[in-house]
């Protein structure tokens, strides 16, 4: 071991370092891609993004889609700027009054980042739904914001529709709607892949069952002969697989399992002690537990591999599909375990000893990949793809972080604005003592407004304020229709129509801001395929700062 | 103005001004109550009044959070805004703090936002300070109706916090809500704190996630990390081959220098990893920041501004935290009052301290609790100093007692005052002997 090193020969010859200096770019998105890398900011980077509805809130969920760089947005509204719109919206300025409020906020929105392009399209969306669908298809993502319950319905059939033909786009679509203090963000999309949900740990560390070269290594090393200072400095990791690998040999073949063994386990490893104070016993003893802990196929994972998509796969098929159908395979033969992670913790240790050691796992994980890649390429041509259908790149990230891989499955916005499908299980399990109980209220006061805006042309909550009791008992009535009771309403659900007919469907500002950004953070998610997005509606009660979420 | 120039002329601007219908939106919240408004809640005319006329709001920080709560404030309808922030804008500010461009790189945060918003919402008035919080006195502070605090430094935080409550305790009329935000990658916080009614940013203070913080003989000896080799550059390396200079994180040639030591050192010890993002992000200790999650919280803030304001709905009790990168998450509860709080409460802390130990050990274990967050303690009784680390004269005389036992340098005494850097007041510690 080599702890001593010469300072003058570090610092000298640093000259054939290249510099990595970033460039302005990078510099200027240097804090977002330190949340999604490159990758994600490539995605992101070709993002096309529809804006129906630019009000308030849908301006705001631009801005933060503007300033983290996606390639382009359109608005498309037919509508003129009104004094009321500039009073609630930054991205419209009282010289807008009165011009398109499409052209009006592209130009503001468009001053945030001068590599995005914006385009505004003055045109009324229904009648551009029935003249040219097909303009709605060409965007990665479309949002609408607080537009007439019809049209949005509309906008979603013909989305799921165009996704349901194989190898169809599969656009999302996010609806927000806002009354006051409430708002209500959903998701429609058919099948969303997550390619890393950055779980907190993705290492494997198999100290149960440990690959042949890491166990061989473990048990090579004589503490015997070994000086103090190398002594202490063996990594955990290694003390671990060493004493288990050991306990294995004397209890035929089985780990600790009874608490009595777990402590015998642990007092054999204190006995190997050279001294009191060595660090890397103290943690080799804290993480004991993962001896005992078995290493094996995550539950998440599992019920991946036997979804029907993926146990089924065909040329259609999106590459994380056949790439879990790969992993189901690889996990079916021994270690009947998914393939090693390059990737160590931290651990008290020598350079050289914490060096080695990862080297293992990095050359396992090597051995791994090749498996994996040949199992691939048997999926490949027997679904009759090209060898190198999936790009190495992608092969090697999920190879790398199975763990961190995701499917949402989502369901058509009709469902749940007719009230059917998992709305009825909700309702049917309501309590009105649970948290959740105001949200969801909140939930049903905005589905009862949507149909009382059908039949009225307004929205409850828009008279001037001696009519609010008539239009609250309306909105009663149609929760009461709802809910499917005789019996009166409970007072959570009474007090959340009210607040929701208070609101009066306006947009206030910081209501404004907060779905803006909530909006924009599952965009996000959604473009670049990282980290886990909604799935598929939230409630957000800005009056006492809670939400919840519900998956209709 | 700007606005002369265009199509519409000042007229334009003028009938806009003029016209009290464009407030139609928020005014569905501002006349009428909800089921949860408050008694107080008047309505109508006279909380329209006090929110666009009377009321004056001071926001520290023009950054992330800043140019977001400066929009939202200005749209709610304050009209008599003032913002804080000492700092100048920096192109990595730019994804992110929307009222700054390329073009304004290099110029003051606080001058720079309050031009744009003024700009964007004509009629709104906001007055920028360029500077430190610290650098004015309560009674600069006692002028406002509200303070929103959209910092990412924790000892601004903890100033304002300990400056609020102090006004508070010596006077309830000066008795001023802090609205505290905070944002760390797709995570955040609100909370709202009623200095001396609720709990305050000092009582919550062990909540922070503790530094990372690397043994020096782990960079010195043992690197295994990329991240070793970077603060064996910056920690070891640069003060000795620098003697005089200081580091200075935002200076790019500084940061080439210790990449380009990180990297020798790295590759000297096989280590993979040092990266030039790497080196920076370890040196200026960056914590991912993006627009949407900055927004999230910012309207949380000012929602809880313009509720504590008109009173147009119960404000929050008294802390939220967003969590959106698994999904949307929020949880809001009451964070309680701490009765030890140096800051806000009225018990005096107590410190358990063997009979054995030295001076030096005591401050050791000072430092390492959770509950305090000091890093350079000065201590002293009733009678002198026990141990200051400046100024020099004091510290010679008093550095001979971290050896002595303090048992025998407390004798019959159990009070001990301590200052620090990091502290906004000073603090009283009884020592308890086990």
């Amino acid at each position: 071991m080599d702890d001593s090193i010469d300072v003058v020969q570090a610092t000298t010859g640093t000259s054939e370092i290249p510099s990595y200096r970033p460039d302005a770019k990078t510099r200027r998105y240097d804090r977002q891609l330190r949340l999604w890398a490159s990758a994600g900011q490539r995605s992101l980077e070709q993002a096309r993004v529809l804006l129906i509805g630019p009000d308030a809130t849908g301006c705001q969920a631009l801005k933060n889609l503007v300033l983290p760089g996606i390639s382009h947005f359109t608005i498309l509204s037919p509508n003129i700027t009104t004094s009321q719109d500039v009073a609630t919206n930054f991205f419209l300025h009282p010289d807008s009054v009165s011009s398109s409020i499409a052209d009006e906020s592209v130009k503001y929105l468009k001053e945030l980042n001068p590599s995005v392009e914006g385009t505004a399209r003055v045109e009324d969306p229904l009648s551009l739904i029935s003249s040219e669908p097909d303009y709605f298809l060409s965007f990665t993502l479309i949002i609408a914001s607080n537009v007439e319950p019809s049209l949005l319905l509309q906008l979603a059939d013909l989305l799921w529709d165009a996704s349901a033909t194989v190898g169809g786009p599969d656009i999302p679509l996010i609806a927000i709607r806002n009354s006051g203090f409430v708002g209500r963000v959903e998701i429609q999309l058919r099948e969303h892949s997550v390619v890393d949900t950055h779980p907190d740990t993705s290492h494997t560390l198999r100290l149960d069952a440990p690959f042949p070269s890491l166990e061989q290594h473990a048990r090579s090393l004589d503490y015997a002969t070994m000086d103090s200072m190398d002594h202490s400095h063996i990594p955990w990791v290694v003390l671990l697989v060493r004493a288990a690998s050991l306990w294995k040999e004397s209890h035929g073949g089985s780990l600790p399992e009874t608490s009595e063994e777990k402590s015998q386990f642990k007092e054999s490893l204190k006995a190997e002690k050279q001294k009191g104070d060595e660090e890397n016993y103290d943690e080799a003893l804290a993480q004991a537990y993962r001896v005992w802990n078995k290493s094996e196929v995550p539950w998440e994972l599992k019920q991946l591999l036997e979804d029907d998509s993926v146990k089924n796969v065909s040329a259609n098929s999106k590459n994380l599909h056949i790439l879990l159908h790969t992993l189901g395979q690889y996990v079916s033969s021994p270690p009947y375990l998914p393939p090693t992670s390059p990737s160590l913790p931290d651990m008290h240790s020598s350079t050289t000893s914490y060096v080695s050691l990862q080297n293992l796992y990095k050359a396992q994980f090597q051995e791994d990949l090749s498996t994996f890649q040949s199992l691939l390429t048997n999926v490949l041509t027997g679904v009759g793809l090209p060898e190198d259908a999936i790009p190495q790149e992608e092969v090697e990230g999920f190879v790398k972080n199975v763990s961190g891989v995701g499917i949402i499955k989502g369901s058509p916005l009709r469902v749940s604005r007719e009230g059917k499908g998992k709305l009825q299980d909700e309702i049917a399990e309501f309590d009105d003592e649970t948290d959740s109980a105001t949200c969801f209220g909140m939930y049903l006061a905005l589905l009862a407004s949507e149909r009382f805006y059908a039949t009225h042309s307004r929205w409850p909550g828009t008279k001037p304020k001696e009519d609010m009791a008539e239009d609250n008992r309306e909105v009663e009535e149609i929760v009461t229709g709802l809910v499917g009771k005789k019996e009166e309403l409970p007072e959570v659900l009474i007090e959340s129509i009210a607040e929701v007919t208070r609101g009066g469907f306006s947009t206030i500002p910081t209501t404004a801001a907060f779905l803006g950004g909530v909006v924009a953070q599952e965009a996000i998610k959604l473009v670049t395929n990282q980290y886990t997005p909604l799935d598929n509606t939230v409630v957000i009660n800005l009056v006492k700062s809670e939400s919840a979420k519900f998956k209709f | 103005m700007t606005t002369a120039v265009s199509n519409g002329g000042p007229s334009k601007l003028t009938s806009y001004l003029a016209d009290e219908t464009r407030f139609a939106h928020i005014d569905k919240v501002l006349d009428r109550r909800g089921p949860w408004t408050d008694e107080r809640f008047i309505g109508g005319q006279e909380t329209k009044d006090f929110l666009r006329t009377q009321s004056k709001i001071l926001v520290i920080g023009a950054g992330g959070l800043g140019c977001e709560i400066l929009q939202n404030l200005a749209l709610s309808g304050f009209n008599d805004i003032h913002v804080i922030d000492m700092d100048t804008i920096d192109i990595s500010n730019l994804n992110r703090q929307f009222l700054f461009r390329e073009a304004d790189v290099g110029k003051s945060k606080a001058l720079c936002a309050a031009e744009f918003v003024m700009k964007r919402v004509p009629g709104v008035k906001v007055t920028p300070y360029h500077g430190k919080i610290q650098d004015h006195p309560q009674s600069f502070y006692a002028q406002f109706n509200i303070v929103v605090a959209g910092l990412d430094s924790i000892s601004a935080r903890r100033w304002i916090n300990a400056t609020l409550v102090q006004m508070a305790q010596d006077d309830e009329e000066n008795l001023k809500p802090l609205i505290d935000g905070g944002t760390e990658g797709f995570k955040g916080q609100a909370r709202v704190i009623l200095p001396t009614v609720t709990s305050c940013y000092e009582c919550s203070i062990d909540m922070l996630t503790p530094p990372t913080a690397f043994p020096i003989c782990t960079i010195a000896n043992t690197p295994r990390l990329p991240e070793h080799c970077i603060e064996w550059a910056s920690v070891l390396e640069w003060p000795k081959v620098f003697k005089d200079k200081k580091l200075d994180t935002d200076d790019p040639d500084h940061i080439e220098w210790l990449y380009r030591q990180a990297s020798a050192r790295a590759a000297q010890f096989k280590i993979e990893g040092v990266t030039w993002a790497l080196t920076q992000g370890v040196v200026k200790n960056i914590i991912p920041a993006i627009a949407s999650t900055n927004a999230i919280i910012a309207a949380s803030c000012c929602n809880e501004a313009l509720k504590i304001a008109t009173a147009c709905a119960p404000f929050l009790n008294n802390y939220m935290m967003y969590v959106g990168n698994d999904s949307v998450y929020t949880y809001t509860f009451e964070h309680e009052k701490r009765p030890e709080c140096p800051v806000c409460g009225g018990e005096s802390l107590t410190a358990d301290v063997g009979r054995d130990w030295t001076l030096e050990k005591f401050i050791d274990s000072l430092i390492a609790r959770q509950d305090l967050q000091i890093t350079r303690p000065s201590l002293s009784t009733s009678r002198g100093a026990l141990y200051w680390p400046s100024p020099p004269d004091v510290h010679e005389a008093t550095k001979p007692n971290l050896e002595k036992l303090l048992l025998d340098l407390l004798g019959e005494e159990d009070g001990i005052t301590v200052l620090d850097p990091a502290l906004p007041v000073s603090l009283s510690i009884t020592v308890n002997y086990v």
